[in-house]
């Protein structure tokens, strides 16, 4: 925890990060996920981040997210999770987005399968951008509007769209 | 519980429980109230919840988030009451009203306030 930032008795300004659609390349859309188990799931996200160069060790990126996974639930509840590590194997900050009808277990508190899930992943050095997109993720995806829309999307130009629209309603 | 708000104090009182639950091998439940939810204080509190987060794994300390809406001292007593919560931590200089807390709170609570050197800067 930076403490820095409140000796003065105020919280830092947040950061401005880029808009969360343009941190998911599209081939890290996955409309219908394979895998049955969290570990699955991480392994499928991770791969078309890997596919698109943004990956540089994919066990090291896998394993950083399941050491947090094993620690706390990245479970948010209302059928969502969302995996994440801040770790030097990948070069950007970066999302991957995978959908489950019949849903995965991620150990939420309100003990429900999630449907959608969100990957991130960012280097060690971007801490406050991640944590930043973490809470807007977070924030957006406890709307209901938006998960119903993400979970009726045809096609992964349809789910960037949903973030696009909804990222830029809150930042109004 | 922790009790996460947006007060100077309150990264201490996380700070605390974190170093706690490290010698305890517990668990914190990280809990953030938003009265009534509007888009920036919800992002607001979600990124303190996973600033706590962030620090709780680095000392490997087992961390659940929570995001509630409504009154905040009944959204920390009903939820420390359900998760059957040991001991509430909540910072010094905390909004809530802390009589109310005091006589509610299914447990003991400790209030943190920040080092010596700190609070008289």
């Amino acid at each position: 925890m930076n403490l820095s930032d409140v000796k003065s008795g105020q919280t830092a300004p947040a950061p401005q990060v880029g808009a969360l659609a343009t941190l998911l390349p599209r081939s890290a859309i996955i409309l219908e996920l394979k895998s049955r188990n969290k570990e699955g799931v991480i392994q499928e996200l991770v791969q078309p981040l890997v596919s698109t160069g943004l990956v540089k060790d994919e066990s090291g990126l896998i394993a950083a997210i399941l050491s947090r996974e094993n620690l706390e639930s990245t479970g948010i509840g209302l059928g969502v999770a969302i995996p994440h590590a801040r770790t030097d194997t990948v070069t950007t900050l970066s999302l991957a987005f995978g959908r489950s009808e019949a849903g995965v277990d991620f150990a939420s508190l309100d003990g429900k399968p999630c449907h959608l899930v969100f990957l991130i992943a960012a280097p060690e050095g971007r801490k406050r951008d991640y944590i930043s997109v973490l809470a807007k993720l977070s924030s957006l995806l406890r709307r209901e509007t938006v998960r119903d829309r993400l979970a009726r999307a045809q096609t992964p130009e349809e789910v960037s769209a949903v973030l696009e629209q909804f990222d830029a309603a809150s930042g109004r | 519980m922790l009790f996460v708000e947006d007060t100077p104090a309150s990264p201490y009182a996380a700070d605390w429980a974190i170093k706690l639950s490290q010698r305890l091998s517990a668990r914190v439940f990280a809990l953030g109230v938003i009265p009534v939810r509007t888009t920036a204080v919800e992002e607001n509190t979600w990124r303190r919840l996973y600033e706590v987060e962030d620090a709780a794994f680095e000392q490997n300390v087992r961390v659940s988030l929570l995001l509630e809406t409504g009154d905040p001292l009944q959204r920390l007593c009903a939820l420390s009451a359900s998760y059957q919560i040991e001991l509430l931590v909540v910072s010094a200089d905390t909004r809530l009203r802390t009589a109310e807390l005091i006589r509610h709170s299914p447990g003991p609570v400790v209030f943190v306030k920040p080092p010596q050197e700190e609070s008289q800067s």
